[in-house]
């Protein structure tokens, strides 16, 4: 029994936040914003790292990492509000694609050279398909309608639920530090408004949604990736949590900038636009309510002392 | 990340469970904010130090078993899943255990710990006076040096346990004039000391659960006083931190509430609202998640971490989770929640827990300021005047 994350998987999500924030900075996302929103030199950057081949088997020349692996980059991803569809391409669909022995791509997706857009009947759309285009809320995502051949595995909901929750992990985590940043700088009645108590606590309420989002989140990534039983009770789990802390997050940090958080021109709106759509995604939050009643109230799933972790 | 107990955690399970079912008393003891539950409580304490399962995590020398927090966490896990007694010892063995082992001499350890870990002696907190709430440096009790002795003057107030424990430990004034965190020492006291009154104070509930302290000329001895004179905050911090921390607040405790709160629904599911279904299910969401934190922070801690500021984090979770699932069971039992005895003479022991819980938030630094802590030391957002 051992809860702690180990130090090298930590080390490489570090890595990649460096790399993130250095090439995907808020300034990329009005770029993107005002023309063509996907950057191929941004994308190359992601293949360089190695990131379109994370859970690329090693012989189809992939990195052959695992989904916890692949959540602690999704967080990243959602720190920076990244616009390419990595997650998606590389976290959902390629280890849906190994599960079901359709290796023939996977190749080009570690190469850089093929994105996959998982579709799923639960989702109204696919994100950065072919087709029809139907308009978000987030400007930087591109959504087409859903084609009739998608997909109703549960194994691909799991995986586009728990990567979609930890990019809102790293959304709500982002915007949290937006808000602390401002309230700093923002002075009121001679004061820095972050010195109101009014505002600390709104603050410190998100800082204790994330922390007790974030163990949920690993531990659906693990479980997952033992292909327990249970896994997909704790994906839901992971999405529920991750969407409350996400929404909370939006909610504060709009209220600690005041009116200058409800202009396009803080960066602010980015983080909370794809905060509601990935709110939404791959199973609403009714959806894995539901589950969770059906499974915790309906008495499918053990709950006793020996169950923390089955 | 590795979820799965070894054979070792689960034979350890299996050797608690079975003690456990061999030990807990069949009926609910009394309250032990009331005398006689209280007693039954100490009863309950020495009878669980008779199988070393007092503090598992302490050292063998002093009635322990030298086990690891992962094993604590299974045993707590166990302890409240057979559904055992609140713990009568828990400032001692949670709060004072830990910070003498921190801070004590060696003869201080031999006399304090063993018959601690044995429930022999039953410890209160003496922090609070009636202007020292949450500014807890605004304390004024003094004690004052006189040869080998303290001499104490003063007042203390809401010492949980108090009217009938044996010991206190808190902070007092070593240093005349001394103002606010400077000149404090954290100094022990047998509550049976001349010069010391105990009054009992009626809580919510009704019953004498902690009690106001007045030393008139109190004397202790110096060998008393854990740490150097003017140590004290320093010290009292210390304890503070285990109190929010881990020890107090075992996730085992909290998830047999959520599964009685699950039972609950269940009987009452026909005119439960579509809401009580949701916050119910949320019940077991928040205490699986509180689980996994504290498992996360006890491997932390083992592998040679330690937890700072991020035991606000987890005080005011707690402490609002455990609040939740009260009040939600206080809405599923409707009418009959003004009940302190069902018609079928069970306790109604939601009602209880509700009215404890409503503590939760105020005592261990009440959670605004838990969130102070939180935005300041952790979010480094900006001081300003006393805030
Ligand atoms: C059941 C129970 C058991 C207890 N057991 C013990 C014990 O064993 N030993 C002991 O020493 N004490 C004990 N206490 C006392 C406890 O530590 C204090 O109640 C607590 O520190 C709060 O102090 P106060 O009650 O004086 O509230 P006050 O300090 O008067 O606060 C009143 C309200 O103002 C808020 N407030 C105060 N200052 C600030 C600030 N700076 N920013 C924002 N809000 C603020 C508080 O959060 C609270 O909501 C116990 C209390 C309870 C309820």
């Amino acid at each position: 029994m051992d809860m702690l994350i180990a130090p090298e998987r930590l080390e490489l999500a570090e890595a990649v936040r460096d790399f993130l924030s250095g090439t995907h900075g808020p300034e990329v996302l009005r770029r993107l914003d005002a023309g063509p929103n996907r950057d191929p030199a941004i994308w190359q950057g992601l293949v360089e790292m190695g990131l379109t081949g994370l859970l690329v088997p090693q012989d189809h020349g992939g990195l052959g990492m695992g989904l916890l692996d692949a959540a602690l980059i999704a967080r990243e991803c959602g720190r920076v509000a990244l616009a390419e569809p990595l997650v998606e391409s590389a976290f959902v669909a390629v280890p849906w694609l190994v599960a079901n022995g359709r290796t023939e791509d996977l190749a080009a997706i570690a190469a850089g050279g093929r994105k996959v857009a998982p579709a799923h009947q639960l989702n109204g759309w696919v994100a950065d398909g072919e087709g029809a285009a139907l308009d978000s809320i987030d400007p930087l995502r591109n959504l087409t309608a859903l084609p009739a051949t998608a997909s109703n595995d549960p194994l691909l909901l799991d995986l586009g639920a728990l990567m979609a929750a930890a990019q809102l992990v790293g959304l709500a985590e982002a915007m949290l530090d937006q808000a602390v940043e401002y309230s700093k700088i923002r002075t009121q009645f001679g004061q820095p408004v972050g010195g109101f108590q009014a505002i600390k606590h709104k603050l410190a309420d998100v800082a204790v949604a994330l922390e007790f989002a974030r163990p949920v989140l690993w531990r659906a990534a693990q479980a997952l990736d033992d292909a327990i039983e249970s896994a997909s009770l704790h994906v839901s789990h992971a999405k529920v949590a991750a969407t409350d802390a996400a929404y909370l997050s939006a909610e504060s940090a709009i209220q600690v900038h005041g009116a200058m958080g409800y202009t396009y021109e803080v960066d602010l709106h980015f983080w909370m636009k794809r905060g509601w759509a990935l709110s939404g995604a791959w199973g609403s939050h009714a959806y894995h309510l539901r589950h969770i009643d059906a499974a915790i109230i309906g008495g499918t799933h053990p709950i006793g002392p020996e169950n923390t972790f089955a | 990340m590795q979820l799965a107990y070894t054979p070792q955690q689960q034979a350890f399970r299996a050797e608690v469970r079975t003690w456990l079912a061999g030990h807990v008393p069949a009926d609910p003891l009394l309250t032990l904010e009331c005398e006689e539950g209280y007693h039954q409580h100490v009863a309950w304490e020495r009878q669980l130090a008779s199988g070393n399962w007092g503090m598992v995590t302490w050292p063998e020398a002093y009635g322990g078993r030298g086990l690891d927090l992962i094993e604590w966490l299974i045993f707590e896990e166990e302890y409240w899943g057979a559904g055992a007694p609140l713990r009568v010892n828990q400032n001692g063995i949670f709060l004072l255990g830990p910070t003498i082992m921190e801070y004590g001499t060696p003869e201080q350890k031999e006399r304090f710990l063993t018959p601690m870990a044995a429930g022999e002696k039953i410890w209160a907190q003496a922090w609070s006076e009636p202007g020292a709430g949450s500014d807890m440096a605004a304390i004024k009790t003094t004690a004052f040096r006189d040869g080998d002795h303290y001499v104490i003057n003063g007042q203390k107030t809401w010492s949980s346990r108090a009217s009938f424990a044996d010991w206190g430990f808190g902070l007092f004034r070593t240093e005349e004039g001394s103002q606010r965190h400077k000149g404090l020492s954290f100094i022990l006291f047998d509550l049976d000391t001349p010069g010391v009154t105990r009054r009992p104070i009626r809580q919510l509930h009704g019953h004498p659960g902690f009690a106001e302290l007045f030393f008139d000329d109190v004397r202790v001895p110096v060998e008393n006083r854990l740490a150097g004179e003017g140590e004290g905050w320093k010290v009292a911090m210390a304890t503070a931190g285990f109190e929010r921390g881990l020890m107090l607040r075992s996730p085992g405790r909290f998830q047999a509430t959520a599964r009685r709160l699950i039972e609950l629904f269940r009987q009452h599911e026909r005119e439960a609202s579509p809401s009580a279904r949701e916050a119910v299910a949320r019940a077991w969401m928040d205490t699986q998640a509180y689980a996994y934190n504290t498992y996360a922070v006890a491997a932390k801690i083992m592998a040679g971490g330690s937890i700072g500021a991020e035991a606000s984090l987890n005080k005011i979770f707690w402490s609002e989770l455990d609040r939740a699932m009260h009040r939600t069971a206080m809405h599923l039992l409707g009418a009959a929640a003004e009940l302190r005895q069902f018609a079928d003479g069970r306790m109604n022991d939601w009602l209880e827990g509700y009215m404890f819980s409503l503590s939760g938030p105020i005592y261990a630094g009440s959670n605004e300021i838990q969130r102070n802590i939180t935005a300041e030391r952790l979010l480094d957002m900006p001081r300003v005047g006393a805030g």
